[in-house]
């Protein structure tokens, strides 16, 4: 009952997860396609500045891969330059900075950006911001406990550390229980039998359906007492478990009233130093009571006498 | 010479058997042989003793000396054929008498026997009359039939691992089936017994074993036993196999021997033997009189248990282990009576079979007290009323049953039990239903004389008896103390008298020597005026079974002040009796009512009439008298009664009375004992079973749920859900018992479409549904057996629409649904089977039931297979109960055929019996109604399964006997011709027959015993003719054994050779035989003489099919042409023969036309008997076929070479 609705879950986030996969990679591609596209407008619009009527593509793709890597290459520097002065956020100083560095005369910039032939580019599509694709929330994330200063990470998600149990509740229901062994025990037995009658010789009770309620065939044995008279190996099993304690309470109690005294004298001999334990007078004892029966005295040799 | 005085004991025989030797020196379970001798040690007690007479059946005889001088035999028993000529005599009345004269005629306790040697003429006439005889007679068995009996297991491994073993067996007295003996009860003597068997068998037998020797090659070793008390030769015993050995742990003299895996079962099942051993010998006062006992558990036991000096032997069934309840209790009854048997039926015997009933009694009484002090005086009272119910409903259904039968001096004509239809003089004759009825009778007189003499004389009488016999049993024999060891009716009634100075005489008129029991009819009426109780008895003594008693009884009278007991004198024409009231009728609410136990009790007293102080009333509460007694007394009486009386067996008859009062009262006075757990679990699983049958009177005005279903629910099933039955747990054997019941009983419901509930079917199947034995100590498979029961009560017969084929199809839900149970156990059965497969026997029954019922085709070769050899015995029990079943209800000749054929083919004594008994009890039809299986075939089929078939074994020939009576009655079977053809017949052979068809005489003419006189005087007559008889010994036996290899014991030669000699006197030979028609007996017996005497030479052992083996008949023929010099008048000699067996056969063809010859100047006047002729002829030829097989498959190898007669 629990176990499904978990399992529905599970699948359900999975489902999710690999949703938001496929959105954040796609937008991200675009995001690249579109600068790219961008960059591209540039360069035509900067030529067609210049003059130029047509361009060769590969021309203007090297042109914009240029173009790319410049401002890229603005940017890392830029970065650079901030970040050597304990900054995390580039400021403008550190671009102006960086053309400086890269032998760009910055005083031209103000003029060539409001030069009369500018293109005016119009701003790329606004795509949607590429998703964080969401971690995987499974139980309640927990908060730092007290002694924890909050700056400190946050605790991994925690699916990483919780169990999740995957059993299902037990049924206590005496009923069902009951019911459950009864009809599991059943459709075994049932299935046993059938499958008995199946592989090996049937007798019926229907002259017309010999398939209907199939008999085992009877089997006569050579000595059919030993299976009738000695308990199944089932029964057996069952016996041991059930009284093998109380059993041993009946060997000891039987064994008590002739031991005791055995025992005692056992142990007197023992210290005595003679090879005798706590089991040996019990076979002593027997040992010498099977002196008296005669069948369980040795046979005798023939007599030399008696003649063939 | 025979007359008997009360107390000595008169041998019948004129000599006296002091001690024997039995060595067995062979026993092959390959050809099932087995070969050896017997020694017996003979005191003449007449001078001039020349004959012996022994019991020897089946035994092939090869050589008796006596005093090392070969002696002459003759071998003769007229059992094995019955009737021996094909006469067209097909009425029982002929056959019993028949059978009864033949087994008189070689009755040791008459002094009869089938072997008769002639002691060699130098012996009798040194006229010594103390010279000791020494008998040795060298015999051997093949595959006997009788007797011993060989279980050898056909599985791969030597025969000490397949199991096999040999045991004796037998009804009564039947050792002659595997050793020539005296075969009495009353003959003792010590016994040296010698058995040589392979080294990995034991050879338990009576006596104490002195040593085991190896043979010399070490390949066998040999069992010596001496048995030093003197003990007759039908108590002694003998098993052989590779049993396992346990001594038991509390009685070092005590050993127990199973088959191989089952010493768990054993150690278990012993376990308590010892406590046995300590009550008897605690209340007899006297010690065990054997030096050691053993048992023994062999498998295809002929008899549960079997008692045999200082041993018994037992079926291995009932072995078990520590999980089964059931059998616990019914195992060590089996014990108990084994050991009391040991005291009394082994240790002291009976002096003849009139006897038998002391015998049977004692030791039934003591196991009575047994039972009382193991099991309770509940269990003990509730058995003595089975027992008394079991007697009763026999003695009054079959006639009665007489314990002591005097047949006056042999001269009596009249039988004492006219309504039988065998004869009681022998046990040998008795049916065996008859014969357990004889055991449960004597042991309740027995029980009735101690209620006499009081418990504590009775057990000084049987002290007193022991403590005879034991000093006897020490003494030698020349003290002529052993017949104290032989118990007889005087000799224990005087005892009796002695030891408590009452005369018991009345009692065992009554119930001893007088058959019979008592019916009363008891009413009353309260006169409130007198304030009495005006109680009338009637007596019912002139039906069949019944007697009429007169006497004291005991009524006891449960009034509000008290119970009262008053003690009636029934007599002659005093019907009512008044009995003076105690108490007036008032109601005096807050008082409590004195019970009989001096318990005080509050009764709600509401129900009771206001006018009488009568709470209810009993006769002969204590079972005093062996009574059936119908009383009638209100409901509401019965209902106290039950409620309130605490004896065991007035709750019983309360249950019994209540079945007729389907009241609301009864319903609740029976829950309420159901509910009540200090009533007897007994008394409560009988309440289950009334109380379904007062719900169906009661079906319209019921309420509430089916009867006991929610009593089962409260005890049984959980308290959160209560259609789930708890696990089991058995450890409360009551709640077991009463469990394992309830289902069962509720099954029987029905509702008002006379259809089991579908409440109580769906209850029933739930149980089986959740029921779960994981937990449980012991094993649930009786209690699944008996819901398997459960289900097969609540089927009712199918609607059947004209008659349509059953098929799977149209089969009812409902029965769908417990086919599917029934299925499923049945299979699982398969792989787990369960103990005595008690399942498989539930299921068997079940399919059956649906069978009759007609919800599934009625098909009998379900239960063939389960009632083929192979299967254990209970399985093959139930499924032949069901084909006997089948064969009635679908008058299937073939399947009754089929049954026969198992009849007479089965290995297992006890399956034959039960097949007879069982189709005794549930006839394919009867002598009153017409049926197609009533065939002139069938009649000629039974009549020769019970003349010749089953010679064997007494029990079984007594069963087809019963069969025989129960299907075609004592006259003839009216399938056959009528009777006018048979005299046709006879016209033509021209002769005037009114002989076949005729009953009327014969039965009158019953054998007569034989007459001491005549038996003397026949002595003489042989003494006579003797001598003029050139043949037989000095000369004859010298020159045997010169001519004879050492070693080669048997000797057909000198068998027939022998003969002629006796031959002569042969006549008047069987003078038990004589009947009226004395001429007509004469013909009969010495055609018996001559049939049986050349049968012998035939077939020594049992008859049966013996294998031919050609070389070997061949080369044994030389022996055969000896008789032809014999001195006899040979009216048609035939040319010499060049083969032996056409000699033999010839032989006997001159000898039996001698007797024709002989027969017809004899009787030209007598015509009667012609027929018997044509048909002895008839046999002959048939026999011829057989002689050539004569001793052809000897085990003793060597012996076809030599004979002495190849020198003449």
């Amino acid at each position: 009952m629990a176990d499904p609705a978990v399992m529905g879950s599970h699948t359900l986030n999975l489902g999710m997860r690999s949703g938001t996969n496929k959105a954040s990679t796609s937008p991200a591609e675009n995001y690249y396609l579109a600068r790219r596209r961008t960059l591209q407008v540039v360069v035509s619009s900067l030529l067609t500045e210049c003059g130029y009527e047509s361009a060769e593509k590969a021309a203007v793709e090297s042109l914009t891969e240029m173009m790319q890597s410049y401002i890229t290459e603005i940017g890392r520097c830029a970065k650079t330059y901030c970040e050597h002065t304990a900054r995390s956020v580039p400021t403008l100083p550190d671009v102006v900075i960086t053309l400086i560095e890269m032998g760009f005369n910055v005083d031209t910039l103000p003029v060539y950006a409001k030069r009369s032939q500018r293109m005016v580019i119009t701003a790329p599509p606004v795509t949607n911001p590429p998703v964080i694709p969401k971690a995987l929330i499974a139980g309640q994330k927990r908060t730092h406990p007290a002694h924890i200063p909050s700056h400190f990470p946050e605790f991994p998600d925690p699916h990483t550390y919780i169990k999740t149990p995957t059993f299902r509740e037990p049924v206590s229901d005496y009923q069902v229980v009951r019911e459950k062994a009864a009809s599991q025990r059943r459709d075994v037995e049932r299935a046993l039998t059938r499958f008995m009658a199946k592989t090996g010789q049937t007798q019926s009770l229907f002259k017309d359906d010999v398939t209907a309620f199939p008999l085992i065939a009877a089997r006569p044995s050579s000595i059919p007492y030993l299976n009738a008279l000695l308990p199944s190996e089932l029964e057996l099993q069952a016996l041991e478990e059930t009284d093998s304690s109380e059993q041993d309470d009946q060997t000891d109690s039987e064994n008590n009233p002739g031991n005791i005294t055995n025992d005692d004298s056992g142990v007197d001999k023992e210290n005595s130093g003679l090879p005798s334990g706590g089991v040996v007078p019990t076979v002593k004892a027997s040992e010498e009571n099977m002196i008296d029966n005669p069948y369980l005295r040795p046979v005798k040799k023939p007599k030399v006498r008696r003649k063939k | 010479m025979n007359r008997k005085k009360d107390k000595g004991f008169e041998s019948p025989r004129p000599y006296k058997l002091t001690h024997q030797v039995v060595c067995i020196n062979n026993i092959n379970f390959q050809r099932k042989s087995v070969i050896g001798y017997v020694e017996l040690t003979v005191f003449p007690t007449v001078v001039n003793l020349n004959r012996i007479k022994l019991n020897s059946k089946q035994c092939r005889i090869y050589r008796v000396r006596v005093n090392d001088l070969e002696a002459p035999f003759i071998y003769n028993d007229p059992t094995l054929e019955v009737c021996h000529h094909e006469s067209k005599q097909r009425n029982l009345n002929y056959f019993s008498s028949a059978y009864t004269a033949a087994v008189t005629a070689v009755d040791p306790d008459a002094g009869n026997g089938e072997l008769c040697i002639k002691v060699p003429s130098e012996l009798w006439k040194q006229g010594d009359e103390m010279k000791v005889l020494k008998v040795y007679i060298e015999f051997s068995l093949d595959q006997p039939k009788g007797g011993l009996h060989f279980v050898v297991p056909d599985v791969e491994g030597s025969m000490a691992e397949r199991g096999a073993h040999v045991f004796s067996f037998g009804y009564q007295n039947s050792t002659r089936f595997w050793f020539p003996c005296v075969d009495s009860y009353s003959e003792l003597c010590t016994w040296k017994l010698e058995f040589t068997v392979d080294a990995s068998m034991v050879a338990v037998s009576c006596g104490d074993m002195l040593e085991t020797v190896y043979t010399h090659d070490m390949r066998k070793k040999t069992f010596h036993y001496m048995l030093p008390i003197p003990t007759a030769a039908p108590n002694i015993s003998l098993a052989v196999g590779p049993f396992e050995i346990l001594v038991d742990p509390y009685m070092h003299e005590v050993t127990h021997f199973c088959l191989p895996q089952l010493l768990p079962l054993l150690k278990h099942t012993m376990s308590y033997l010892h406590e046995i051993f300590e009550f008897y010998e605690e209340i007899l006062t006297c010690r065990y009189p054997y030096s050691c006992f053993k048992t023994v558990f062999v498998d295809e036991a002929y008899v549960q248990v079997s008692s045999y000096a200082s041993m018994s032997i037992f079926s291995t069934n009932l072995l078990h282990s520590t999980m089964i309840i059931d059998q616990t209790p019914l195992t060590r009854r089996c014990l108990a009576q084994a050991l009391a048997q040991q005291f009394f039926g082994c240790f002291i015997s009976r002096m003849s079979w009139a006897d038998e009933w002391v015998l049977k009694g004692i030791s039934g009484y003591i196991y009575g007290l047994y039972l009382k002090k193991t099991f309770g005086v509940n269990e003990y009272r509730h058995w003595i009323k089975e027992e008394m119910d079991r007697i009763t409903d026999y003695e009054l259904k079959m006639g009665g049953v007489l314990l002591h039968p005097t047949f006056g001096g042999g001269k009596e004509k009249d039988n004492p039990t006219p309504h039988l239809h065998f004869s009681i003089k022998h046990p040998h004759t008795l049916s065996w239903e008859y014969y357990n009825m004889f055991q449960c009778k004597a042991h309740l007189v027995m029980r009735l004389i101690e209620n006499r003499i009081s418990m504590e004389f009775m057990l000084q009488v049987f002290n007193k008896l022991l403590s005879l016999a034991s000093t006897a049993s020490s003494q030698k024999y020349q003290s002529h103390m052993w017949s104290q060891m032989l118990v007889s009716t005087s000799s224990f009634l005087k005892s009796i008298s002695n030891v408590s100075g009452k005369d018991i005489g009345p009692l065992i008129k009554q119930w001893v020597e007088q058959s019979g029991v008592v019916k009363f009819f008891g009413s009353f009426a309260f006169n409130r005026k007198r304030n009495v109780l005006e109680l009338e008895i009637r007596q019912d003594y002139t039906s069949s079974g019944t007697q009429k008693y007169v006497g004291p009884i005991k009524v006891t009278v449960q009034e509000l002040d008290g119970s009262f007991n008053h003690t009636l004198q029934i007599e002659e024409n005093s019907l009512k009796h008044d009995i003076p009231c105690h108490s007036k009728s008032r109601r005096n609410k807050k008082k409590k009512i004195p019970l009989m136990n001096g318990e005080e009790v509050d009764m709600d007293l509401s129900a009771m009439d206001a006018d009488s102080p009568l709470l209810w009333i009993r006769i002969d509460p204590d079972m005093s008298i062996l009574r059936k007694v119908e009383f009638e007394q209100a409901d509401f009486m019965w209902q106290y009664q039950l409620r309130y009386e605490r004896d065991v067996v007035a709750q019983e008859e309360s249950i019994t009375a209540l079945e007729k009062f389907p009241t609301p009262a009864s319903r609740l006075a029976l829950t309420d004992i159901l509910e009540q757990d200090q009533c007897f679990y007994k008394v409560r699983m009988l309440a289950c079973f009334c109380l379904a049958q007062i719900a169906n009177s009661m079906m319209s005005t019921w309420t509430g749920p089916p009867a006991m279903k929610s009593l089962f629910t409260r005890m049984f099933c959980c308290k959160s859900c209560p259609n789930i039955v708890k696990t089991n747990n058995f450890l409360n054997f009551q709640t077991y018992f009463l469990q394992k019941t309830m289902p069962v009983a509720m099954a029987l419901l029905r509702d008002v479409q006379n259809l089991c509930p579908k409440d109580v079917l769906n209850f029933i199947l739930d149980l089986i549904k959740y029921n779960d034995n994981r937990k449980n100590k012991f094993s649930d498979n009786y209690y699944r057996a008996e819901l398997i029961d459960a289900l097969c009560n609540s089927l009712t017969p199918a609607i059947s629409i004209s008659n349509e084929v059953r098929t799977v199809d149209n089969l009812n839900a409902d029965v769908r649904l417990i086919l599917e149970e029934i299925t499923r156990f049945l299979n699982m059965e398969k792989l787990l089977p369960s103990y005595r497969n008690i399942i498989t026997v539930s299921c068997l029954r079940a399919i059956r039931t649906l069978q009759k019922n007609g919800h599934i085709p009625s098909d009998p070769s379900l239960f063939k297979s389960y009632a083929e050899h192979g299967h254990f015995v209970d399985v093959r029990v139930a499924a032949l109960e069901a084909l006997v079943d089948y064969t009635r209800v679908d008058r299937s000749s073939e399947e009754l055929q089929w049954l026969l054929t198992m009849v007479q083919n089965d290995p297992i004594h006890y399956v034959r019996h039960r097949i007879l008994s069982m189709l005794g009890n549930n006839p394919p039809f009867t002598k009153a109604a017409e049926s197609q299986l009533c065939t002139e075939a069938l009649v000629d089929q039974l009549w020769k399964l019970m003349n010749s078939g089953t010679s064997h074994d007494w029990r079984l020939r007594c069963d087809a006997m019963n069969l025989y009576y129960t299907l075609f009655g004592l006259t003839r079977p009216s399938c056959l011709p009528l009777p006018e053809l048979g005299l046709v017949l006879n016209l033509k052979e021209k002769k005037a027959l009114l002989n076949p068809t005729i009953k009327p005489e014969q039965p009158v003419a019953a054998p007569e015993l034989p007459a001491p006189m005549t038996f003397s005087a026949e002595e003489e007559h042989l003494v006579t003719d003797t001598p003029p008889i050139p043949v037989p010994p000095p000369s004859q036996a010298l020159k045997r054994k010169l001519d004879t290899p050492l070693g080669s014991p048997p000797e057909p030669g000198q068998v027939l050779q022998d003969e002629p000699s006796i031959k002569i006197p042969m006549k008047g030979r069987f003078p038990t035989q004589e009947e009226e028609d004395i001429d007509m007996e004469t013909v009969h017996d010495s055609q018996a003489f001559i049939y049986h005497h050349l049968n012998m030479l035939e077939r020594p052992s049992t008859p049966g099919k013996e294998p031919p083996s050609v070389e070997q008949s061949l080369l044994s023929m030389p022996a055969t042409p000896m008789p032809m010099p014999m001195p006899m008048p040979m009216p048609m000699p035939m040319p010499m023969p060049m083969f032996g067996k056409e000699s033999s056969s010839s032989s006997k063809h001159g000898e039996h036309h001698h007797h024709h010859h002989h027969h017809h100047e004899h009787k030209k006047k007598k015509k009667k008997h012609k027929h018997k002729h044509k048909h002895k002829h008839k046999h002959d030829s048939k026999e011829k076929e057989r002689d050539a097989h004569a001793f052809s498959n000897s085990p003793a190898s060597g012996r076809s070479m030599r004979s002495p007669s190849l020198s003449d």
